[in-house]
């Protein structure tokens, strides 16, 4: 996207209201006043609530604490895990989801017999609910009655039945495993729209001049798409981080705290415990620090695709 | 902007439409009512019909309100305003609705309804509120028993425990793992009622010091050897809730589980005469089940409280109840009802009854609903995979009973 | 380059593209079997795995004791008007976005990604006094409302990167010839961006049809989608697998079909849109 508009001058002037300088602002305004009045007024009394002692079942109790939500917070031993496992969830599944996104979108972009009905079969992870996803991988990885074990006890990968999701160590992991199933077929198909910008010449040119085709993807295909993964990955980096319904249904963030992330401890803060001046402050916290890295993330990336 | 005006007189159009349907339905007097049903074909709807008939003034309006979230949804809708006149309820909800004042006592409705005396006995003394009023109208309950698999049982030559000990002696000799586990323990959400018979029997109390005194540290160390040290429980048991441990006890994976006559059915269906039931062992010189309850209740803030009595009491009648029963495969609270009582195999009755008198309910107070919902499967589920140890688990949960 | 040989084909391409869609499938595999088993079945001996063990039972009970055909349709409203009300805002936003250099545009911009930010569950009780203040509970409006939200930053992220791989030498030509802003919007920019309009409506549809959250709190017995019908077939004690499996088929489809049917036109748009980016 290149610099401003050059036809500012050419317009005609009007009424202050109807000034060229204000369209963009007059063509934003339903998008704004939409997501103002259902997100920015609740956020914002979110974070009112978060300056107060409130417990929903004793509404007379409430008192203003100030910081004090938040002090607690930080020497909440759970606040640190949850963060932690927050860390690796998105660090992990966000990056799984784009290289098996990758690799299908690379692979749908081939010719072959079938490439139609590949394409459509690829998105049913993506159209099904969150808590049927989360229903039915509780079932394959359930040591006792599951096919998950029964598969890799055939096959001898393991010895004996895993409980995926009843060890502190595995859970986390088994959670981001299914997240990644449901995940991937959106990066395929933004990459694979990405894929289709590339001409085709640039390959036939590097063909001639004898580049492996490592070598073109690595010069050719990564930078064609990079502007789609790019805006792709934040997006799902955002949507990611959010997403507890799954890890809410399979493991309710068990074992233990094994895999509470922090809007999961947020929202079992406040729905379930009704402690929402804790819960509202672990949300506000989250937002801070998820914007942060947003902020970091779209400096350093943003800058190349909008160039 | 064409499209901005559009949209706008949809917003104006949407509001005035949605004000008139409020007003419409304020004049009527309809009784809105939430409950949850296990049973999707959903027999509520003829037993409104039923209702209607018989009271021509009354509109019900029976929501099925998905169980997962069921209680979140109850709670915003109380204290956004906008909460049903009546909903079924059960006991560990009733601390918490009490503090914010949402219920309506029903204390003189009940002692007016010709009703009262149907009630099986110590029914309304179970569910009392914690300041002694009543406000709870019950309408099944369900006591937990221990399953076992008669056919295991006699090829081991063993008879179905009658005490802690005999219970893991049973459970050491019918664990061949990896492929038969003695006992399916519920670690995860929910799994406290099983963890009761074992713990509360034995000097465990949800009260300031109950948990921490020797005998109930040492209770919940001997549950905790059971899964690390027997080895008799199956290795997935921190994240087993319902689903899983009646799926591996269907399966075989198990030949003991705790469960209630809910579920006998599905496990008569999968395993015929090989299940049977008996009460809990008794441990140490105790014991204890949990009575798991569902009843019905009016809101304070309903505007239409005798019609609303009226439906709830409707359905806290004889054969009424039966109807609502054999929809949630529960047992009727009524003595006309449980006469002749079909609905579930005698031996389950049976040992439903035999528990009764040692059958209990936790503590009425704000914590128990926090130990129930949230934080009793996080410290069992630590401790289970030897993250802490029984006296930090309980000296956990005791800080939750003492605040 | 060469035409590769069909073994070479299948070896590096059929074989790698079968073993995703394995993937993909597999788990949906089993949840056909589950909803072609009947229930008693499932109950006492598990799934079947051979034909002769099927039956449409479970969907003749979706679709006859269960009211889930009016939660499709309660669901294809609200999807459908999130869609549509979600566009509208999002094209004018995007277009303004691509093309204007104005002061607060990055501010803007970020804001709408701090939308998605903050965990909805927080703002699901400030919502509901919100909506009932308005009498807009257990109304369509209310979800197509709250859904437009979750989809907008994103639909206006996409549509930006699309608006702007449109060239400006076609709208200064339009308003050269005097065309006022508005118009070039619709006559020249508009039709350019079908392709991206088809794809990032798609997006918005399937969010709206999954969500559940606002479905369940917002909604209530007047307006219930397919999620919350679903949910409500997860009881205390029983999960009625056979129409859980029927009602996730049955409600998976109208995003599938939606997508098989404008697949060739998502695919051209997400190519211009990342031709420019």
């Amino acid at each position: 996207m290149s610099i401003v508009t050059p036809t500012r001058a050419a317009e005609s002037p009007g009424p202050f209201w109807r000034r060229a300088h204000l369209t963009p602002y007059w063509l934003l305004a339903p998008a704004v006043v939409v997501t103002a009045v259902i997100v920015f007024l609740p956020m914002a009394q979110a974070v009112i609530t978060s300056f107060y002692d409130l417990i929903l079942f004793r509404p007379n109790a409430s008192r203003f604490v100030g910081f004090g939500n938040y002090i607690k917070l930080f020497s909440d031993p759970v606040f640190w895990t949850a963060l932690w496992n927050t860390v690796i969830w998105i660090g992990l599944t966000v990056p799984l989801q784009m290289g098996l996104g990758l690799v299908t979108a690379i692979l749908l972009n081939r010719e072959f017999p079938w490439r139609s009905v590949a394409r459509a079969l690829i998105i049913i992870p993506w159209a099904l609910p969150s808590v049927v996803i989360a229903l039915m991988w509780r079932w394959i990885y359930d040591p006792n009655t599951g096919v998950l074990n029964d598969l890799l006890i055939y096959l001898s990968v393991v010895q004996g039945a895993v409980p995926w999701l009843a060890d502190p160590h595995l859970a986390l992991y088994a959670v981001i495993a299914t997240l990644t199933w449901q995940g991937f077929p959106f990066f395929a198909v933004m990459i694979l729209a990405g894929l289709q910008g590339i001409p085709k010449s640039q390959y036939e040119a590097a063909s001639l001049d004898g580049a492996s085709s490592w070598r073109q993807f690595l010069h050719i295909t990564l930078p064609g798409i990079m502007p789609v993964l790019a805006t792709a990955g934040l997006l799902r980096v955002i949507w990611v981080a959010n997403s507890m319904d799954v890890i809410f249904v399979m493991t309710g963030g068990g074992p233990g705290y094994s895999t509470h992330t922090l809007p999961l401890y947020a929202f079992i803060k406040a729905r379930q415990n009704l402690d929402f001046g804790y819960g509202t402050a672990i949300a506000v916290t989250f937002t801070i620090l998820l914007g942060s890295f947003v902020a970091v993330y779209l400096a350093r990336t943003m800058r190349e695709v909008e160039k | 902007m064409g499209l901005l005006k559009k949209f706008a007189a949809g917003l104006a159009v949407a509001a005035t439409f949605a004000a008139a349907m409020a007003t419409g339905s304020a004049n009527a007097e309809t009784v809105r009512f939430w409950y949850h049903f296990d049973n999707p074909a959903n027999p509520m709807s003829e037993l409104v019909a039923k209702f209607e008939k018989a009271n021509p003034g009354i509109k019900v309006e029976a929501e099925n309100v998905p169980w997962n979230s069921y209680y979140d949804n109850l709670y915003t809708a109380l204290i956004g305003g906008n909460a049903p006149d009546a909903a079924m309820v059960k006991l560990f909800a009733q601390p918490r609705l009490v503090e914010m004042g949402a219920l309506e006592p029903l204390g003189d409705r009940i002692n007016a309804w010709p009703g009262k005396a149907d009630l099986l006995d110590n029914l309304l003394e179970l569910n009392k509120g914690p300041d002694g009023t009543q406000y709870y109208l019950p309408v099944q309950y369900v006591v937990l028993y221990l399953y076992y698999r008669t056919d295991m049982f006699a090829a081991a030559g063993l008879k179905p425990p009658a005490t802690c000990e005999d219970f893991r002696d049973a459970a050491i000799k019918l664990t061949k793992a990896p492929d038969v586990y003695g006992f399916g323990l519920r670690g995860g959400k929910g799994g406290w009622d099983q963890w009761g018979a074992f713990v509360f029997s034995q000097g465990g109390a949800l009260k300031p010091g109950g948990l921490t005194n020797p005998q109930a540290v040492a209770a919940n160390q001997w549950v905790i050897d059971l899964f690390r040290k027997d080895k008799v429980i199956p290795p997935s048991a921190p994240n087993d809730g319902f689903q899983e441990i009646i799926g591996a006890f269907k399966a075989g994976k198990t030949a003991m589980t705790i469960h209630h006559i809910g579920s006998s059915k599905d496990l008569v269906a999968a395993l015929g005469d090989k299940v049977s039931a008996v009460p809990v062992p008794k441990c140490g010189d105790g014991r204890w089940t949990s009575y798991g309850d569902e009843s019905l209740a009016v809101f304070s803030a309903s505007p239409h409280k005798d019609a609303a009595w009226k439906w709830i009491s409707f359905l806290a009648e004889g054969q009424n109840n039966v109807a609502f029963n054999s929809a949630t495969g529960q047992m009727t609270v009524t003595k006309s009802g449980a006469k002749d009582w079909k609905l579930h195999e005698r031996r389950f009755v049976d040992a439903t009854v035999e528990s009764l008198p040692f059958a209990h309910v936790l503590p009425q107070n704000a914590a128990t609903s926090e130990f129930v919902n949230t934080a009793w499967q996080t410290a069992m589920q630590r401790a289970l995979t030897g993250q802490i140890s029984s006296q930090q688990m309980m000296e956990e949960l005791n800080a939750l009973v003492a605040q | 380059m060469n035409k590769p040989s069909t073994l070479r084909r299948i070896l590096t391409t059929d074989l790698p593209v079968a073993l995703i869609v394995l993937f993909a499938m597999a788990p949906f595999a089993w949840m056909i079997l589950t909803s072609l088993t009947p229930s008693a079945q499932i109950v006492s001996s598990g799934v079947s795995l051979s034909p002769a063990g099927w039956s449409l039972d479970n969907y003749w009970r979706l679709l006859g004791q269960t009211s889930f055909l009016t939660n499709m349709l309660h669901s294809l409203i609200i999807a459908t008007g999130t869609m549509v009300l979600g566009l509208v805002v999002a094209v004018a936003a995007a277009y303004a976005f691509s093309r204007f250099r104005f002061p607060g545009r990055r501010l803007l911009m970020l804001q709408f990604l701090l939308i998605n930010m903050f965990p909805v569950v927080l703002l699901i009780l400030p919502l509901f006094v919100l909506m009932r203040r308005f009498g807009l509970l257990d109304t369509h409006f209310a979800l197509i409302l709250a859904n437009s939200t979750v989809a907008i930053p994103f639909a206006v992220w996409m549509l930006t990167s699309y608006v702007g791989a449109i060239p400006k030498s076609l709208d200064e030509a339009a308003m050269t010839d005097g065309c006022s802003r508005l118009t070039t919007l619709r006559r020249i920019v508009l039709p350019l961006m079908v392709p991206g309009i088809i794809s990032t409506g798609i997006y918005i549809f399937i969010t709206a049809w999954n969500e559940y959250l606002y479905a369940l709190t917002l909604g209530g017995r007047n307006v219930r989608p397919v999620t919350v019908a679903i949910q409500t077939l997860i009881g205390e004690y029983q999960i009625e697998w056979g129409l859980l499996a029927a009602g996730a088929v049955v409600g998976a489809l109208p995003a599938t079909l939606l997508f098989l049917f404008v697949q060739r036109h998502l695919i051209g748009g997400m190519t211009q849109g990342a031709v420019k980016g």
